[in-house]
């Protein structure tokens, strides 16, 4: 046994110089090395199509790399939050949110606790009845999310989770998972397309270039949790955003 | 289903003013019952001969049902064997789609030789017919599968077994269903031309025989009250289907939501 110390030290999952290329030819990614250590918020950024569905995908395990390695720390199963809610049309919220457990065959009555917990977690306890397509888009994403608590993961992979939400149902679900984050001491990876919400969220911020992408650039967010919404209004927060901007411009010139 | 009065009342009308024009220019022409019988003598036979016709029909119908049933399992059966391997799909659609091209009436004479017993000769003929859309939609089904989802199984270790009783099965629903409704015409239909080919050396019971007894005789109005019967079956099979469809889908599937 490794110590628990070590342990969390240890990046829960990294990737050291991985590429790929699509069977139809594309080069989805140039050598691209990341690694999330708990407790962090990684944050990639960058132009539609450089990559970043790919890099995640890669990170989960779901891909393989050309070239290169993803190590993940052992006993790390990550949970995986798609770009799209991505919920099985025929089942109820609650059965949907059961799902990762039912396939790792935890016991029932362990699944009923955890779902419960999970579906409060998200504002949801009284819809577990309802089918997906009860929900609104904001609520299913929800659901999504609590589909990946439930198995109280230590790496949480985000693509876009809240791309399609209006302004205020995201600002009020990135508040949600900071403070998930923070309780749990997660590592996340999350993929964005908003400079605003990379800011907010991440600890360290991943700038990538265009296809076939790579990390052009990496920003440092220190800024302590818990971070509430004044953060969002400070002149700190308006400097990271424009030193940001610069930095993907700078990417997307090259 | 839609519960709007509209759809059932216009067909309806349409379909009263067909049998009123028939009947009319039947009675105006003076055409003899025994080329172009009215729909009165029709139904009044089909009153007169309800004993032996409906006796007919349940031959008929339980060679339609069984082979509707045979279609079923075998269909979902190779589906279920086809989307475990793609070697498997491509070694043995081609002779699905062979068996689907050729035609019946073709080798239904081989298949009465073959199997000596006239009752599952026929029913092997009507599973022929109906078990093409079977498997080519259960296929479809099992594999239109959400990719999200499927990665999702994946991410959390499901086993085959999980993947194809979780996910595949309920996505395949949809296309099932759709696949049944066309193939319970087929099974009805391959019934009739199967007994119709075997002739006398089939069941000697069976509807297309009292229509083969009944033109050979010039009994025309039997033998257009046994097609009303046939055509009766066929639309009841497909609103039962459509039925079940619906009962299965429609809380979740856009199909079974008016
Ligand atoms: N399954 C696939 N087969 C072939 N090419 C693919 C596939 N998936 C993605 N690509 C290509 O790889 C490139 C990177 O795709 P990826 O989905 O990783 O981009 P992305 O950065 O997530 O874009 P977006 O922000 O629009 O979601 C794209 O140019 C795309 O055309
Ligand atoms: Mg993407």
């Amino acid at each position: 046994m490794i110590p628990a110390q070590a342990d969390s030290q240890a990046p829960l999952v990294s990737l050291s110089g991985v590429s790929l290329t699509y069977p139809n030819g594309v080069r989805a990614l140039a050598p691209a090395s990341l690694s999330v250590r708990a407790g962090e918020f990684v944050s990639v950024i960058g132009p539609s199509g450089c990559g970043k569905s790919t890099l995640l995908r890669l990170a989960a395990g779901l891909l393989l790399p050309a070239e290169g390695a993803v190590a993940r720390s052992p006993g790390c199963r990550p949970a995986f939050v798609f770009q799209s809610p991505t919920l099985m049309p025929w089942a109820s919220v609650s059965r949907n949110v059961a799902l990762p457990l039912e396939l790792e065959k935890v016991p029932m009555a362990e699944v009923r606790k955890r779902v419960e917990e999970a579906l409060h977690r998200v504002g949801l306890s009284e819809f577990g009845d309802a089918l997906p397509r009860e929900l609104s888009g904001g609520m299913q994403m929800r659901a999504s999310i609590a589909r990946a608590l439930v198995t109280q993961p230590r790496l949480l992979l985000m693509d876009e989770p809240f791309g399609a939400l209006d302004e205020i149902t995201r600002a009020r679900l990135d508040r949600e998972l900071l403070r998930l984050w923070h309780a749990r001491t997660l590592g996340v990876l999350f993929v964005t397309h908003s400079l605003y919400e990379a800011v907010f969220l991440s600890t360290r911020i991943l700038v990538m270039s265009p296809r076939p992408g790579r990390i052009a650039a990496e920003l440092v967010v220190d800024e302590p949790a818990p971070r509430e919404e004044d953060f969002r209004v400070s002149p700190r927060f308006a400097r990271l955003c424009a030193h940001l901007q610069d930095e993907m411009t700078r990417a997307g010139a090259e | 289903m839609n519960g709007r009065p509209a759809a059932l009342i216009a067909p309806a009308l349409v379909g009263l003013a067909v049998l009123g024009l028939w009947q009319s220019a039947v009675t105006l022409f003076e055409v003899p019952p025994w080329l172009v019988p009215g729909p009165v003598l029709v139904a009044r036979t089909l009153v007169a001969d309800a004993g032996l016709l409906l006796g007919a029909l349940a031959v008929t119908l339980a060679i339609a049902l069984a082979a509707l049933a045979c279609a079923v399992a075998l269909g979902v059966a190779l589906a279920f064997l086809f989307v475990q391997s793609r070697a498997i799909e491509a070694s043995l659609l081609p002779y699905a789609v062979l068996l689907q091209v050729t035609p019946i009436v073709a080798i239904a004479p081989l298949i009465i030789i073959w199997v000596r017993e006239p009752l599952p000769a026929l029913v092997i003929c009507a599973t022929i017919v109906a078990l093409f859309p079977m498997v080519s939609n259960t296929t479809l089904g099992l594999k239109s599968v959400d990719p999200g989802l499927l990665d999702l199984f994946r991410l959390h270790g499901a086993t085959r077994w999980q993947v194809l009783t979780r996910l595949r099965v309920p996505s395949a629903l949809p296309y099932f269903f759709a696949g049944l409704r066309v193939s319970s015409g087929l099974a009805l239909i391959g019934a009739v031309v199967a007994e119709f080919v075997a002739g006398t050396g089939g069941t000697a019971s069976g509807l297309a025989y009292q229509i083969l007894m009944a033109g050979l005789q010039l009994n025309i109005p039997r033998l257009f009250a046994a097609l009303v019967l046939i055509t009766a079956t066929g639309v009841a099979l497909y609103g039962l289907t459509s039925l079940a469809a619906w009962l299965a889908l429609r809380r979740w599937h856009e199909s079974a939501r008016g």
